[in-house]
């Protein structure tokens, strides 16, 4: 008997949204660990969200059960209109793409290039648009260099960023990035959050798992914090961070730069600063006016 | 959160009677076992041995991930009954029990291949129970305390300790991959599966090399250990017990040789071989066809 009959959800709905989410409840084989517990999501085409919680609290599992790597205990899950119950998770790799946080789960072939070429392979593109994508990717990421080389013999940084591109060469229109920044130098993090914008202006859904706070509170446009397998907030980054009484109960701390504007400027009518540039121009502005 | 292992090779957490029981009593019986499972060849002996086994594993509440091991006997057993039944490995001449064809079916071949399968059966399952309800530092303390070369014991315990991990590590490489479209079963999936999974275990095991230098792995002198394992009253008798039981199974085959072997009181009629001949080669015949088909079917 299949899911879509047991729970009776349709197998396809007409929709605007990229991802929609009802009811969405994940238990552990083992039956013992409750991994989500009637999640509920909704994200629209191009948006950018960031996924934030405690380790176990159930981020991993939620964007799990969005590629179809997981199937919901109960609930249903819906990617582009499609119910991903119904799908395998190689039909949901062409809408989908998921970037794992290590990237040596991923690399295998001889080259970057075969590594940049083997995702669209998969999901049957033409030569011509391979070759296109292949150059874009190379050319994005800064990987000319590399382009021979074997994954393994390139920097971690590097071999982060093949990782990436090998996802986005297959142009699905929704990318889960789990933990980009992790480990990385700053320059990789720079690539990463300019990717991240980029791929936002193109109409891509990014879904950013993180625990790099000001990465986010730079890039996404919506945050969504996870705690004990449920979602207790979602917001913009500024309301999220300002909260400090959900920050506090969430054992998430909020970019020390917001922290420094919440108890600086903030009382004094300034913005709840998100970034060091937001606050240097309150304080450049407060000092012109003379108000300090 | 309990371990969850696909595959019965690693500890199933437990309190339960057999959990309990000292390691070096249980490495007692698996040489007890494979001592007893070597020399005789008295089928109900073997067969009262895997049975024993699965006694010890309900005991132990490890019965269903021992069933996932259970599989592998049906391989061996048809390849075994077939090509014993055919040639049996025991000395000329043999006893033609009925023609199929031009193929000779001998009697001889079928107890012999009842009684290797019985050995490996039973072998299998004690020490698939063993490592199931043993804590792998506790089998490393049980070893360091039978003077096993520490080196040599530490080998042991870190394959031992490694064997989830890596299937975690399957699992999630398999996952990775199934992500960008590739088919997670079939010959396509070895490479890039493959890959990452022995460049992860390279690269752990360098560091693991490196980390146990620099906390003084190798130096000389008594090692401690966090994980202490007493020796109980029962622990001794239990493993008394086993060894008794064994001395006093040869002894008795001994002084009764026809228990020994009991291939010259049990005979099979021309049905029940041609039965079983059949059977074993339909069972290995579709093993192998199957493991072709999933191994080179279109993804």
């Amino acid at each position: 008997m299949s899911r879509r009959a047991k729970h009776g959800f349709p197998a396809q709905i007409e929709t605007d949204l990229a991802i929609k989410v009802e009811g969405a409840h994940y238990v552990y084989p083992n039956g013992k660990v409750i991994a989500l517990s009637e999640v509920n999501l909704e994200v629209k085409q191009g948006e950018l969200l960031g996924v934030i919680g405690q380790n176990g609290s159930g981020k991993t599992t939620l964007t799990k059960l969005l590629n179809r790597l997981l199937q919901p205990s109960a609930g249903a899950v819906y990617v582009n209109g499609l119910l991903t119950t119904d799908r395998t998770v190689q039909e949901m790799s062409a809408h989908i793409g998921y970037v794992f946080q290590n990237p040596n789960h991923q690399l295998f072939a001889r080259t970057v290039k075969d590594e940049l070429e083997f995702g669209p392979r998969n999901i049957g593109t033409s030569e011509d648009d391979i070759a296109q994508r292949v150059a874009e990717a190379v050319d994005f990421f800064g990987l000319g260099e590399y382009i021979d080389e074997h994954p393994y013999r390139v920097s971690f940084p590097i071999r982060k960023l093949v990782g990436i591109a090998s996802v986005i060469t297959m142009k699905p229109s929704i990318i889960i990035l789990d933990e980009p920044s992790t480990g990385q130098d700053h320059q990789t993090t720079r690539v990463i959050n300019s990717l991240m914008r980029r791929l936002a202006e193109d109409g891509t859904t990014v879904i950013c798992v993180s625990h790099d706070m000001p990465l986010l509170a730079d890039v996404v446009e919506r945050v969504i914090v996870m705690r004990n397998a449920e979602i207790v907030a979602d917001a913009t980054p500024r309301e999220v961070f300002a909260d400090s009484e959900l920050m506090l109960t969430t054992n998430l701390q909020a970019p020390q730069i917001t922290n420094i504007a919440l108890k600086t400027v903030y009382p004094l009518g300034g913005p709840i600063a998100l970034t060091p540039q937001e606050l240097a121009a309150d304080i450049e502005l407060r000092l012109r006016k003379g108000k300090y | 959160m309990s371990m969850h292992t696909a595959m019965p090779t690693s500890l199933i957490p437990g309190t339960s009677i057999i959990h309990r029981i000292h390691p070096v009593t249980k490495i007692l019986w698996v040489v007890v076992y494979v001592i007893l499972a070597f020399t005789t060849q008295n089928v109900i002996i073997l067969y009262g041995m895997a049975v024993f086994a699965i006694l010890m594993a309900l005991l132990g509440g490890v019965f269903r991930p021992l069933l996932k091991a259970a599989y592998l006997i049906v391989p061996i057993g048809s390849s075994l009954i077939s090509l014993q039944v055919l040639a049996p490995a025991v000395e000329q001449p043999w006893t033609p029990i009925a023609e199929v064809g031009f193929v000779t079916l001998y009697g001889d071949g079928l107890y012999f291949a009842l009684v290797l399968l019985g050995r490996i059966v039973s072998s299998m399952l004690l020490s698939l129970v063993m490592v199931m309800t043993t804590h792998p530092s506790d089998l490393f303390l049980a070893f360091s305390k039978l003077k096993i070369p520490f080196t040599f014991n530490f080998m042991l315990a870190m394959t031992l300790q490694l064997i989830p991990v890596f299937q975690r590590e399957v699992t999630l490489v398999l996952s990775a991959q199934k992500s960008r479209g590739m088919k997670g079963s079939g010959f396509s999936a070895v490479l890039p599966s493959f890959i990452p999974v022995f460049v992860g275990a390279v690269e752990r095991v360098q560091q693991l090399s490196i980390s146990l230098e620099s906390r003084g792995f190798g130096s000389s002198g008594n090692k401690t250990s966090y994980r202490q394992v007493v020796a109980r009253i029962q622990d001794w008798i239990y493993g008394v017990g086993g060894v008794t039981v064994m001395i006093g199974l040869m002894v008795y085959s001994i002084l009764q040789p026809v228990w020994w072997n009991l291939s010259d009181i049990i005979f099979f009629s021309p049905q029940t071989v041609l039965v079983a001949f059949s059977v074993s080669v339909t069972v290995f015949t579709s093993v192998i066809l199957g493991a072709l088909y999933i191994s080179f079917r279109k993804t």
